[in-house]
């Protein structure tokens, strides 16, 4: 038994008492899980961003008291940082708490700032430097020490940018077509995580740090593809041959992915078949002269048809599948449904209120001067 | 992968849970039962996010080729198709599905934007322009209450946001900088409507599906006035009271009903509001830096102490 992180069996039980919620009395979980507390998601990410707030404006106000010099205050800031996420840790016994892994992240950041300073003093952080590579390595490290799956995939993220960055990625790129190496560097990650993901492991925290890579790499490597430096590289005469590499490399992981969702019974690789297929919708556009709205429609109403099948063929569940929602109360997702159907309501709604211009030249309401069209 | 089979029979031998509770909880461990739902519901959205940007590039593009007459009753037709689905399980007293939800939800949207279309196009209303948005939030509640859908209650609290000129998305509840106390004002009526609207809803029905929604939107808006008052003297005065009632009511909900979202709010807001009430009041850099921090360490204390006490509701 640990201090600094619960064991195996404690984080396991913490598992258990968040899935069944109030179902099961709290001193009966507290004592099992070896006295470590978590919180719920929302309150977590609140956390989490008032955690980091607070250790990079510490980091702000010793530069503001205390006079040191840059380099100084950014190791001294990390370390205090990091310092106070330990404390929370091994006094208070905060797991997955979101404070605790706020000030982790932001503290191994600014160490990792530091650590620039030293090896790469005027590089800066272009993309593809070193000094981007210590920062992404600290996130990592952050994210490890932490398990948190966010920071984790977050350093993965970032990883597969910096390597479609390099060098030897530009060379690759010039050779072969914009944005592949990148996407084939992202896929690969993906299919370890998926393959890797088939071992059973004690921890929890370690079956997402490789279930979020596979939900958003394939979309997130593909991304890059449309960064301004890969746009033109798009436009080069290696062209056919990106777009035949990125459909097979997406084609195959989005199979592999469903198979193995269906299988296993997980969601991470089910979303990771939804993201190749939405970057397969993408390439396939690239390869059409339809117009972008006749696109959009087509590309909306093969989702819904998809989604209107899906849910009448699982209305009975098959096999153990479901389209039904197992739990009834309300959870993260059905506040994100909330916000998301009202920002689609405020686009299709007509615009809010306004005063009235002082001018209205020209008398009309729409061409005039006081026109107020917008289609 | 990982069980959590050996600890879950660990609790039912213990009798900490009940057969039920345990057997559902291992069938769910072991995917003998799976859902889809939350994969069904974003297929779902990309379709009406796609089919939605894709009308709106129609009627900006295509206006000259196919006229305004022929693009609005097109629109109206794919949003009465849109909605059949709904209409059918209603007629057969089934509830609506998630596919069906959706569907009907962009039945509502196509028919927004068809309206706005059309009064653009034909000035309906002439100057009294922005009462659509009041009949939209009229019809759209109608339908809502219709079909049992809390997707269409949504878009017609958006609506009727907007009609009292206060944005309802997170970003325009982030833009406080451009809030101003009249700005505050109106969020703050709106939600005064919106609790209204749900405090009858809640008498007339007790078992509404729709109060979650009510209660969102009204606590948003309600703080986001309050902070938008925050910002200039003399409505600092009235400001600052009112946001720290809201804040308090809104744990207090939370509290009461186990949903962190409102400690969330209460606790963020409180502390978004007294850094824009007295940072720009503070002299000099390392001080208002230093109160933000207080302010800040204040705040996830607090949020995780309030945290500590509530209870999930049980899945």
């Amino acid at each position: 038994m640990s201090r600094w992180r619960p064991s195996p069996d404690e984080e396991r039980w913490l598992e258990v008492a968040s899935e069944l919620g109030d179902a099961v009395p709290r001193a009966a979980m507290t004592e099992r899980a070896g006295g470590w507390r978590s919180t719920g998601p929302l309150a977590r990410i609140a956390l989490f961003v008032l955690g980091f707030i607070a250790a990079v404006l510490a980091g702000a106000l010793l530069f503001s008291i205390a006079g040191l010099d840059d380099e100084a205050t950014l190791l001294v800031a990390g370390l205090v940082a990091v310092l106070a996420a330990e404390w929370l840790t091994f006094t208070r016994r905060l797991h997955a708490s979101g404070i605790e892994e706020g000030l982790c992240l932001a503290g191994f950041l600014l160490v990792g700032l530091w650590i620039t300073t030293l090896i790469a003093p005027r590089a800066g952080y272009a993309i593809g430097s070193v000094g981007t590579l210590v920062l992404i390595a600290a996130a990592g490290a952050a994210g490890l020490r932490r398990l948190n799956p966010l920071v984790t995939t977050g350093a993965v993220v970032a990883f597969v940018y910096w390597a479609g960055s390099t060098a030897t990625a530009r060379a690759i790129d010039q050779a072969i077509g914009g944005g592949v190496t990148a996407l084939t560097v992202g896929c690969a990650l993906a299919a370890l995580a998926l393959a890797l993901g088939a071992r059973e492991y004690r921890r929890p925290s370690h079956d997402r740090m490789l279930d979020w890579p596979v939900a958003t790499l394939p979309i997130a490597a593909y991304a890059r593809n449309a960064a301004p430096d890969a746009y033109e590289v798009l436009r080069s005469p290696g062209d056919g041959t990106s777009q035949l590499a990125t459909a097979v490399l997406l084609c195959a992981l989005g199979a592999a992915m469903l198979f193995l969702g269906l299988r296993r019974r997980r969601h991470a690789p089910l979303l990771g078949f939804m993201g190749c297929l939405a970057c397969l919708a993408v390439e396939l556009r690239q390869v059409t002269t339809l117009a972008t709205e006749t696109w959009l429609m087509l590309y909306g109403f093969a989702a819904l048809v998809a989604g209107v099948a899906l849910d009448r063929y699982l209305r009975q569940p098959r096999h153990g599948l479901t389209s039904a929602a197992l739990t009834r109360h309300e959870g993260p997702l059905d506040l994100l449904q909330t916000a998301g159907a009202a920002a689609l309501a405020q686009r299709a709604a007509p615009e809010s209120p306004r005063p009235e211009p002082p001018v209205t030249g020209g008398g009309g309401r729409f061409g005039g001067g006081g026109a107020t069209g917008s289609y | 992968m990982h069980t959590l089979e050996p600890e879950l029979r660990t609790l039912r031998a213990a009798g900490v849970i009940d057969d039920v509770t345990a057997s559902r909880a291992l069938a769910r461990d072991r995917g003998d039962v799976f859902s889809l739902h939350q994969e069904l519901r974003a297929t779902m959205y990309a379709g009406v996010l796609l089919v939605m940007a894709g009308v709106g590039l129609v009627l900006a593009r295509n206006l000259e080729r196919i006229g305004p007459v022929a693009i609005v009753l097109a629109v109206a037709l794919a949003a009465v198709v849109c909605a059949l689905p709904a209409v059918r399980a209603r007629r057969a007293g089934r509830p609506l599905t998630v596919a069906g939800d959706y569907l009907l939800f962009l039945a509502v949207l196509l028919a927004s934007t068809d309206l706005a279309y059309a009064e653009r196009q034909f000035a309906l209303l002439g100057p009294l322009w922005s009462w659509h948005l009041l009949l939209l939030a009229a019809v759209h509640a109608a339908i809502a209450y219709a079909f049992a859908s809390p997707l269409v209650l949504a878009a017609s609290l958006t609506s009727l946001a907007g009609w009292f000129g206060a944005g309802a998305t997170l970003g325009d509840a982030l833009h406080f900088s451009y809030s101003t106390p009249m700005l505050g004002s109106r969020a703050l009526a709106c939600a005064a409507v919106i609790a209204a609207w749900r405090y009858a809803d809640r008498r007339a029905r007790p078992a509404t599906p729709f109060s979650n929604v009510f209660d969102h939107y009204a606590a948003n808006l309600a703080c986001w006035g309050a902070i938008a008052w925050c910002r200039e003297w003399p409505w600092l005065v009235a400001g600052l009271p009112l946001l720290a009632a809201l804040a308090w009511a809104s744990v207090r909900r939370g509290l009461d009903t186990g949903r962190e979202a409102f400690l969330v709010y209460g606790i963020v807001y409180a502390a978004i509001g007294i850094c824009v009430a007295v940072v720009p009041r503070l002299h000099g850099m390392t001080v208002s830096l230093g109160f933000v921090l207080i302010v800040v360490c204040a705040a996830a204390a607090t949020l995780w102490q309030l945290r500590r006490r509530l209870r999930e509701p049980s899945p």
